[in-house]
């Protein structure tokens, strides 16, 4: 019994390992196979996915590691695995209210406290859903995200292995979320999976649901930036009544007035400012920049059509003789 | 720019609900054990005594494997 309790915790602590970044790799694979970004990738963007992605780690793990290494045992120095006897079940329960919800509240307020935008503003510059986006954010949002702390606390406690559990089925449940494969889309469309659709969209965060939170529009019976927050659960946006359900996918993403910030500047903000004037990570810019939405991504449209008029299509270069 | 009253007190209803939610897992913990009749931290304490107990044991052999 042991040895297979043992196994079972190897393969939760293998999949915590390398099973994250596979899933990002392999959707992010089937994504770009499937021609789902449909060149809106251009080289800002791609900076500032790629950026956010990796140079956040290099600050995050040794702080979290000083955290669980020197910071818990200085402060808790007796309460080491004083919770290890709480069972899996349990354990995992608390944890995944205290983990989720405490995402849930910190992305929240950062939605709707106008001073905090700013710091989460950088994962809705996107204008498009999928892997290459799902870590995008400002480095300030990612070093205080606080849940990283108190499932670091709750390790420490004595609830590693439900915590991990958590973790892996948190974060495909979100990475999910933000993919542009729309996996929910047949239980909307057969009338025998409609009920599990009804359960489903409404315990978690679905494609149509969190897609809904990054459209470029709100209030449309389709997009609505203004809630849809959860994480994990989408149970805490029907509690809070925050939630926006339609089973329909937005025509565009991102924030309507977009005009691509440096990538320093979506990374770095305040530390770098963008140079995009009027924007709100410019040195004067607004906290929140308040437009009319659908005039803004008519703006936009004509912008990113004018950049493609400019630079010359590849079928213009010369053509090449087999001869 | 200010945050609007109607938002804040959404906000302060929703956090008071959310202290509720956060107690409701380990409340349905103990009710379950207080129903079942299980105390699982003593197994816990029993098993730190036996491991004393060994380890004192074994610290008579002053860390020698011999």
């Amino acid at each position: 019994m042991e040895a297979t309790i043992d196994f079972i915790k190897r393969i939760i602590d293998n999949l915590n390992g390398i099973g994250f970044p596979f899933l990002v790799f392999f959707i992010g694979i089937l994504e770009v196979t499937f021609g789902l970004y449909k060149n809106k990738w251009p080289k800002n963007e791609r900076w500032v996915d790629i950026s956010c992605f990796i140079l956040p780690k290099l600050v995050i793990q040794p702080l979290v590691a000083y955290y669980s290494l020197h910071f818990l045992p200085l402060i808790f120095s007796e309460a080491k695995n004083v919770f290890s006897w709480v069972p899996f079940f349990w354990g995992f329960a608390i944890i995944a209210v205290a983990d989720d919800l405490t995402q849930y509240w910190y992305h929240r307020l950062h939605h709707q406290i106008p001073w905090l935008w700013r710091f989460h503003r950088t994962h809705h510059s996107a204008s498009y859903m999928g892997m290459a986006m799902a870590s995008r954010q400002n480095i300030i949002y990612t070093i205080f995200f606080s849940q990283i702390y108190l499932t670091a606390a709750l390790v420490y406690l004595g609830l590693g292995i439900p915590a991990i559990a958590v973790r892996i089925i948190k974060s495909t449940i979100t990475t999910l979320a933000h993919s542009s494969i729309p996996w929910d889309k047949p239980f909307y469309k057969y009338r025998a999976l409609r009920p599990i659709a009804w359960v489903l969209e409404r315990l978690i965060s679905t494609p149509a649901t969190h897609h809904a939170h990054h459209a470029a529009t709100t209030d449309d019976g389709v997009g609505y930036y203004k809630g849809n927050f959860g994480n994990m659960f989408f149970l805490w946006d029907v509690i809070f009544g925050t939630a926006h359900i339609s089973r329909q996918y937005p025509a565009a993403y991102g924030i309507s007035h977009y005009e691509g910030d440096q990538w320093t500047a979506q990374l770095l903000w305040p530390i770098f400012k963008s140079k995009v004037e009027g924007s709100e990570l410019a040195p004067n810019g607004p906290e929140v920049r308040i437009e009319d939405d659908y005039e803004a991504l008519a703006r936009r449209e004509a912008n990113r059509e004018r950049k493609k008029s400019v630079t010359p299509p590849l079928t213009a270069a010369p053509v090449l003789s087999n001869n | 720019m200010k945050i609007e009253k109607a938002t804040k007190d959404q906000i302060t209803r929703n956090v008071i609900l959310s202290l509720f939610i956060y107690i409701l897992p380990i409340a349905a913990m103990f009710i379950t054990f207080l129903i079942t009749g299980q105390r699982p931290w003593e197994k816990k304490t029993h098993q730190i005594e036996n491991i004393k107990t060994i380890t004192s044991k074994n610290s008579q052999n002053n860390g020698s494997n011999d």
